[in-house]
């Protein structure tokens, strides 16, 4: 090749680069983003918001560190790792792992932290990592409930005591891992129900926006609600079950079809904030008007409260992130070789009109 | 009589999938239509007819890129990633105000297109591969650039979302304008044309000194563009910036709405106009099954038989 066009190629060549180049750091540094007008919830925001149990203390089995066979440490010394499943990309991992990060500083114990991003191979990872740079304690929220064998084995050789928090692992309580921490998600569904009861006083047709196909949180939040409806509102029809994979753009273009084909359609029961909100722009788009078509949701975050507040929504189930003062508390009572129930689940509180307002600062 | 009729067959069965190819796409929308206006209570009204355009309207656009790309005998997989990166960069740049954000959101589409173009054209990456790097790398810097959902509130995006001129919404306005333009590129330019060649055969492209490169970095650069703009006006419709879902699977929608339009794999020819029916038929099939309230599932699996169909027709025809 001739020496030119050689030259001409490599400028070339440096010339996209620089572009790239160019184009990554612009977007990092000069952005100027819209002032949102609402702020990130603080520590001493959600201070009065922390998870209650629900299930009476002594009712459920228990387990104490004697049965899991390992020995009574003070929580003040020990390393506690935390593993996260999914990007804190969502307001409820957001809270999730503000709330573990808080805790920790707050009773000023030493914290270790891995995320692993929605794949399950990199938290089995994580975990035995964790383990490595010395965790004596572990909490997790598991990604899946099965394949947690490996991890299990690791923990048992060093005894290294594991919290499960809002999804359950299937394997032995008090032996494999020492109890989860969770909400009950029919019961989430059955109180949906009930707030759609009232909202629509038990007559008309109702839709559901179904979560994520094959997921418990899923069929667990329906089952609840549809029970629910059979037995206290015979007068309320499911008509519609589609699916809006827990995000906004899919409740929303589904709710646009919904209402297309069934106009009188009286409510819509949201299986999470996000697709509920996708369902209120979908309403204004057509031009309804608040409190038109009531909606009901579940999770409590700030956007579905403040939707309450506006008029558009009717109700919202909370499903409670903020596991770390129970989690903490409940790996100091172990630790210390007190009795811990091995399935705590927590109560979750919910929203209507009645306490939106007041209570817009405990949304997440 | 019967031997006529044997040797009269496979002529038939040729025209017939041609005819299938040609112009299957926009018997299939029209059977649609017309069973949905028999069978779905309120489909004929101009609601719903607005509905299902908006809702076509980001993936239409992102398909007109795809066909450029499969005409040229490659195929862009970052374009779902490039409306993840141009929803965050809408997002960071509204400060300043919409145009400027538009502006930053289409040059980040530009930007991937390059980076795409410039990995087939100079490096000989197969276009598959390169793209598959680019639809990674760019929903990790969107993501790095916006982590989580972000509510928009400017009026100037909401009403880009659900505004409308003599009633026709501006969404559905831009992607007519587009397809047009994209049509026209195709079959007036000389880009158009050079694509076409280089898709038939890029060595006789080359041989017959065409500029191969520069050609096929302009295919991505405007694949990557319309993707910019199709997660622009996506996020003006959702009044929010939502790179964690927004643009998931996007390829594979654009994918199909080209290849059931008639457009072949194998590059050299690209067709616009089966490339909208396409769109349109894949969403009209999915708002008939939710609508009548079917199972999710089946939706893919409905999406699914009209592919293999598409294929099989576009495949016989190659044989003959």
């Amino acid at each position: 090749m001739k020496p030119t066009a050689l030259r001409r190629r490599t400028t070339t060549r440096t010339l996209i680069a620089a572009s790239l180049a160019a184009g990554l750091a612009l977007a990092a540094g000069c952005s100027k983003s819209e002032d949102s007008g609402s702020k990130s919830p603080t520590a001493s925001d959600t201070a009065d918001a922390g998870q209650k149990v629900a299930t009476p203390a002594g009712d459920a089995k228990s387990c104490t560190i004697d049965q899991f066979g390992g020995t009574k440490l003070d929580i003040k010394g020990a390393t506690i790792g935390f593993s996260q499943s999914e990007k804190e990309a969502n307001p409820f991992r957001i809270a999730e792992t503000a709330s573990i990060k808080a805790e920790a500083q707050k009773r000023g114990l030493k914290l270790l932290t891995a995320n692993a991003q929605s794949q399950f191979s990199k938290q089995i990872s994580d975990v035995q990592d964790l383990m490595a740079k010395g965790a004596n304690l572990l909490v997790i929220a598991p990604l899946n409930s099965d394949g947690w064998g490996p991890v299990f084995r690791s923990a048992a050789a060093k005894h290294i005591p594991i919290i499960t928090i809002d999804r359950k692992i299937n394997a032995t309580a008090c032996k494999d891992y020492v109890s989860f921490i969770g909400s009950d998600f029919i019961s989430q569904g059955k109180r949906a129900a009930d707030q759609m009861i009232t909202a629509t006083g038990g007559k008309g047709e109702i839709a559901i926006l179904l979560g994520a196909a094959g997921n418990n949180v899923t069929t667990e939040r329906t089952k609840g609600f549809k029970d629910e409806i059979a037995a206290k509102a015979p007068g309320l029809k499911v008509v519609f079950e589609q699916t809006g994979e827990f995000a906004r753009e899919k409740g929303q273009s589904v709710t646009e079809q919904l209402i297309q084909s069934k106009p009188g359609i009286t409510g819509i029961y949201a299986e999470n904030d996000e697709m509920g909100l996708g369902a209120v722009n979908a309403l204004k788009g057509a031009g309804k008007k608040a409190g038109a078509v009531k909606i009901v949701t579940v999770d409590g975050t700030r956007n579905a409260v403040q939707g309450i507040v506006d008029g558009w929504i009717s109700g919202v189930v909370e499903s409670n992130p903020r596991f770390g003062p129970l989690a903490f508390q409940t790996l100091d009572d172990f630790a210390k070789g007190q009795k811990v129930s091995q399935d705590i689940v927590i109560q979750d509180s919910e929203y209507s009109k009645d306490n939106a307002k007041a209570d817009l600062g405990k949304a997440f | 009589m019967t031997d006529l009729a044997l040797r009269r067959e496979p002529l038939d069965r040729a025209r017939l999938l041609t005819l299938l190819q040609e112009y299957g796409v926009y018997a299939g929308v029209a059977v649609l239509i017309l069973a949905n206006i028999a069978l779905t209570p309120h489909f004929l009204s101009t609601e719903n007819f607005r509905t299902q355009a908006v809702q076509v309207a980001p993936v239409l656009i992102v398909a007109l890129g795809m066909a450029l790309a499969i005409g040229s005998e490659g195929v862009d997989l970052s374009v779902g990633s490039v409306m993840a990166l141009s929803t965050s960069l809408v997002s960071l740049y509204l400060g300043y105000g919409v145009w400027i954000a538009l502006i930053v959101a289409v040059i980040g589409g530009a930007v991937i297109g390059v980076a795409n173009g410039s990995l087939i054209a100079f490096i000989g990456v197969q276009p598959i591969v390169a793209t598959l790097a680019l639809m990674v790398a760019g929903r990790g810097i969107a993501l790095v650039l916006l982590p989580q959902l972000k509510d928009i509130r400017d009026p100037a995006m909401a009403s880009l979302g659900s505004g409308a001129l003599f009633g026709i919404p501006y969404l559905v306005l831009i992607a007519a304008g587009l397809a047009l333009a994209v049509g026209f590129t195709v079959r007036r330019t000389t880009f158009g044309r050079q694509l076409l060649a280089i898709g038939d055969s890029r060595p006789a492209a080359q041989l017959a000194g065409l500029p191969v490169r520069r050609v096929l970095i302009l295919v991505y650069v405007v694949s990557g563009v319309l993707a910019a703009v199709a997660g622009v006006l996506a996020s003006a419709r959702l009044q929010a910036s939502d790179p964690t879902s927004l643009g998931t699977l996007m390829e594979l929608s654009a994918i199909t709405a080209v290849v059931v339009g008639g457009t072949p794999l194998s590059g050299g020819r690209v067709r616009i106009g089966g490339t909208v029916a396409g769109a349109v038929l894949i969403q009209l099939l999915t708002a008939t099954l939710i609508k009548h309230d079917l199972p999710p599932s089946w939706t893919q699996i409905a999406q699914a038989v009209v592919i293999v169909l598409a294929v099989y027709a576009a495949r016989e025809r190659g044989k003959r």
